[in-house]
Parts: structure tokens; C-alpha cells; sequence
């Protein structure tokens, strides 16, 4: 009778330290839900002024031979460029095709409008100012089969909670460029580290692109970003294919000096 | 005995401590699709005279014009999503995100009041704002653009820039379905207040979303198909 009673007791304080690793975990993940939530705004640190300026200052890739061989010119399939001529400032031309309803890989990576954290129990939903979103499970499930992930779309993403940084992995991108001359396939593994710094006000993302074929090594780079006010929302971002202007850009004026 | 008993209670309780995953009534986070049949018993509105068969065919060809042209859909067409909705609810905020071209909604929790009509820009889903009223969770909308997106409303009429959308989200039987009770006013569309209720059906937890259905605005094979008379 008592040895059954010890071995109760010592089955209760294996569950008892299993359940206090579990609640901690769970608190980790909690609190690191509770910061992350919202709104943030990436922030152009460098003060480059341009969409391509940011990320110019970025360590490039370092590729093995393979991945070298792989790298392509890339260009946005709805972009075009008529006449491939310098334009005066404030002239207007023609720079898209306009076209909207479309979903694609460049998701996974910031623009400068607003993204949103939604981190829920069994997923983390983070959406922009548009259709579409990336659905981060964290429930603990595995990524399917490559042959199985559209190779349209975001890939697959699953995600754990460390130290309260969400840690997300991503599989099953369609080929193409990586930013600061990187590469990727269906196979290259995407890593990324949402951190919320201890200001609350301030987060950075860590974007980690490993594959043995591409890179010699892991190829990684940062934004920061800024939440969102508290008393900030959601813009709708429009798009509308019929709407010649929707095909326009403008040259900014010329600036003073 | 007696301490076997207490033991065997005590981790009882403490297995309890790490699976308590008791379903929260106010709590709708998951996957959600519409039980169509169930969802199309929807009432005729009573529309205000100036409501005209000519104003409801011009109000038509404004919403065919949006489609034609992949213009994201906007509320209630996302509501009426054919395919499954993601909705995630935080402490600050209930996120709605369709596998269909529409916004994403975003519905706050954290403000008791609209964004002010000096500040907002109007959009295709509104300005939401929410609060639980015991189980009931209460959203009120008004901001929607009268220009942009499918503005038609189920059983009849349209959302205007005066329009105020009022819906009650409920789980009903046992969590697994969400009644939606949505109520539309507008002075200047429908003469009483415009009920109806859709239901949505909660997916397995392993759901996975899809990518969302493409809409390609220089398909010419879609462009004839949506412009040929039957």
C-alpha cells in the first residue's frame, strides 16, 4: 500500500513539473501574444526615401555555386515600362498593367503598409490592408508535403513561442528572388523572429533564409517596425483594374534643395 | 487509502490545469463556412419609394462593373463568401479574412466610438466597432463607400454612404455553429429595419485555408462568360 502511495505521489510531481513547463510555456506564449498583437508600420531606418533604398544596405546573400547558378533577373509580371525613358518630374506615365485580384509569394515579406498580428491559440493571423492573409498555425502540426503546398501561394507556415518572440518557419515558396540577392525554392527553409521590444512601441522582424544548395551560409536581414496607435485602424488598400489611373505612377516633384 | 485517493484527485486536477481547453462563448476564433441552404432563408426588404426598379437596375450594373473589374467585394459580400472565413479575435481586435478578393475586416474591441466622418476615408467594409453583450457579441458599422465594391444586400437593396449595419455574432449548439444576425438601416433604402440571420458552420481544427479564388480582370474567356446574354 505505501509504495503504491509513493508511486502516486512521485507520478504527481512528474505531472506537477510537466504542467508547470506546459503553464510556463503557455504563459511565455501569452505574453508574447499580448505585445505582439496590432498594428505595426515598417520604418524606413535608413532614411533611404525609396522602396528599394531600404533594403540596398542589406548584407548580400552568400551563395554556394549552385545557388549562383540559379539566380535569374526577376521582375514583377505586372510591371511594365513602355518606353524606357527618364521622365520629368511630375509627368505621369504608365507603370502597371493594373492588375488587381491577385495573390503571391511577395506577401511574406513587409511593404510599407501596415501589417497586423493576430495571434490566436491555434494560429496566428497576420493581414495587410487588402485580400488575403497568412494563416501561421501554432498548433503544433506538422508542414505537409511540398507536393501538397500550392506553389502559388505563401507557402506553409508553422510557428512556435520563444522567450515571447513568435518564431515562424516557412516551407513550399515558389522559386524566385529573395531580397539582397538571396534565392529560394519550395524547399528553402524561411525563418522568421517577431520581437517586440521591451519599449512595446518597437518590433523587429529577423528574416533567415537556410538551404544547404543556395546558401553557404544562412542568409538574414531585419526591419523594424513602429505600432500602430492605439487609437489607429486599418486603411482599405483599393485597386481597380477598369480605372486607367490605376496603371499610373507620377515622378515626385523635384525636391527643394 | 485516503492518500491514494487524494493523490489520484490531485492529478485529476492538475491533468484538468493543463488540457482546460473549455469552449468560451465569447470567443469566436476559427474557421467558419456558410451553411448555404440554411442561410438563404432571407426576407424581402421594405424599400422607400425612391427605390425604383430604374435605381436598383443602375445600383446592378455598378456592382456587375466591380466584378468585372476584380475590384474587392467589400461587406456583405464577404459574409457571403462561398468559401470558408478565418476569424480570429484578440484582446484589441476581431479579424475577418475571406479566400475570396475582399478586404480583410477588421472589427475593434478596443473603441466605443466610430473614427470620426472628418477622418475616415469610406471603404468597402466600413468602420467596425464591437462589444460582448453576455454571450452576444455586438458590432456596429457605418463608413461603407457607396461607390466601391458589391454593395448589393441579401433579399434586396443596397449599402449606401448613410447605411448602418448592426450584427449579432452568437455560438450557438455547443460552439459549433455561429448564428450572424445582421440588421441594415439606411433612410434613404428600405423603410423598416432589414433582418436576417446566416449561420456558419465550424471546420475542423486542421482546416487549412486556401489561397484565394483568382480573379484575373484580363481573362477575355471570363470577360465574354460574364458579359454574354444567356
Amino acid at each position: 500500500m505505501q509504495v503504491k502511495v509513493v508511486a502516486a505521489a512521485l507520478a504527481a510531481l512528474m505531472l506537477m513539473l510537466g504542467a508547470h513547463s506546459t503553464l510556463r510555456a503557455q504563459g511565455n506564449a501569452a505574453d508574447g501574444a499580448r505585445v505582439l498583437e496590432g498594428g505595426w508600420v515598417r520604418l524606413d531606418t535608413s532614411g533611404s526615401g525609396s522602396f528599394g533604398g531600404l533594403t540596398a544596405n542589406f548584407a548580400r546573400a552568400a551563395l554556394t555555386p549552385e545557388g549562383a547558378a540559379k539566380i535569374k533577373p526577376q521582375r514583377d509580371p505586372d510591371d511594365v515600362d513602355p518606353d524606357n525613358r527618364p521622365h520629368k518630374a511630375g509627368e505621369p506615365y504608365i507603370v502597371t498593367q493594373g492588375r488587381c485580384g491577385g495573390f503571391g509569394p511577395g506577401g511574406v515579406e513587409p511593404n510599407s503598409a501596415a501589417l497586423f498580428i493576430i495571434p490566436t491559440r491555434d494560429e496566428v493571423l497576420i493581414t495587410r490592408e487588402g485580400p488575403g492573409a497568412r494563416h501561421i498555425f501554432t498548433d503544433g502540426r506538422e508542414h505537409p508535403p511540398l507536393s501538397r503546398i500550392p506553389s502559388a501561394g505563401l507557402g506553409h507556415s508553422t510557428a512556435k513561442w520563444e522567450n515571447g518572440d513568435l518564431v515562424i518557419d516557412t516551407v513550399g515558396l515558389s522559386e524566385g528572388g529573395v531580397t539582397a540577392g538571396g534565392w529560394r525554392t519550395p524547399e528553402t527553409h524561411l525563418t522568421e523572429r517577431y520581437h517586440v521590444e521591451d519599449d512595446g512601441t518597437h518590433m523587429r522582424i529577423t528574416f533567415t533564409w537556410t538551404d544547404p544548395k543556395i546558401y553557404a551560409k544562412p542568409h538574414s536581414y531585419s526591419f523594424q517596425f513602429e505600432r500602430v496607435p492605439a487609437d489607429g485602424y486599418a486603411f482599405e488598400n483599393w485597386c481597380d483594374s477598369g480605372d486607367p489611373l490605376q496603371r499610373q505612377s507620377v515622378v515626385p516633384p523635384e525636391q527643394l534643395p | 487509502m485516503k492518500a491514494g485517493f487524494l493523490v489520484v484527485t490531485f492529478i485529476a486536477a492538475l491533468s484538468g490545469i493543463v488540457s482546460a481547453q473549455a469552449p468560451n462563448a465569447r470567443d469566436i476564433s476559427g474557421y467558419w463556412e456558410l451553411t448555404y441552404m440554411d442561410s438563404q432563408h432571407v426576407p424581402r426588404p421594405q424599400l422607400v419609394p425612391r427605390v425604383t426598379r430604374a435605381v436598383l437596375d443602375a445600383q446592378a450594373q455598378k456592382d456587375f462593373k466591380a466584378v468585372r473589374w476584380c475590384n474587392i467585394l467589400g461587406m456583405p459580400a464577404i459574409m457571403a463568401s462561398p468559401r470558408p472565413l478565418d476569424i480570429r479575435q484578440s484582446e484589441k481586435m476581431i479579424v475577418i479574412a475571406a479566400e475570396i478578393n475582399a478586404a480583410t475586416r477588421y472589427i475593434y474591441l478596443n473603441r466605443t466610438t466610430h473614427i470620426s466622418k472628418d477622418i475616415f476615408d469610406p471603404t468597402t467594409n466600413g468602420d467596425s466597432i464591437a462589444k460582448w453583450e453576455g454571450d452576444t457579441l455586438v458590432v456596429d458599422t457605418i463608413g461603407f463607400d457607396p461607390n466601391k465594391g458589391v454593395t448589393a444586400i441579401p433579399g434586396g437593396g443596397f449599402r449606401t454612404a448613410n447605411t448602418h449595419l448592426v450584427e449579432r455574432y452568437r455560438l450557438v449548439n455547443n460552439g459549433s455553429l455561429l448564428s450572424v444576425r445582421f440588421t441594415w438601416t439606411d433612410p434613404g433604402v428600405f423603410r423598416t429595419p432589414h433582418t436576417y440571420e446566416f449561420r456558419y458552420a465550424r471546420l475542423p481544427r486542421d482546416y487549412e485555408a486556401r489561397l484565394p479564388l483568382n480573379c484575373d480582370p484580363f481573362d477575355e474567356t471570363r470577360t465574354a462568360f460574364l458579359t454574354a446574354r444567356p
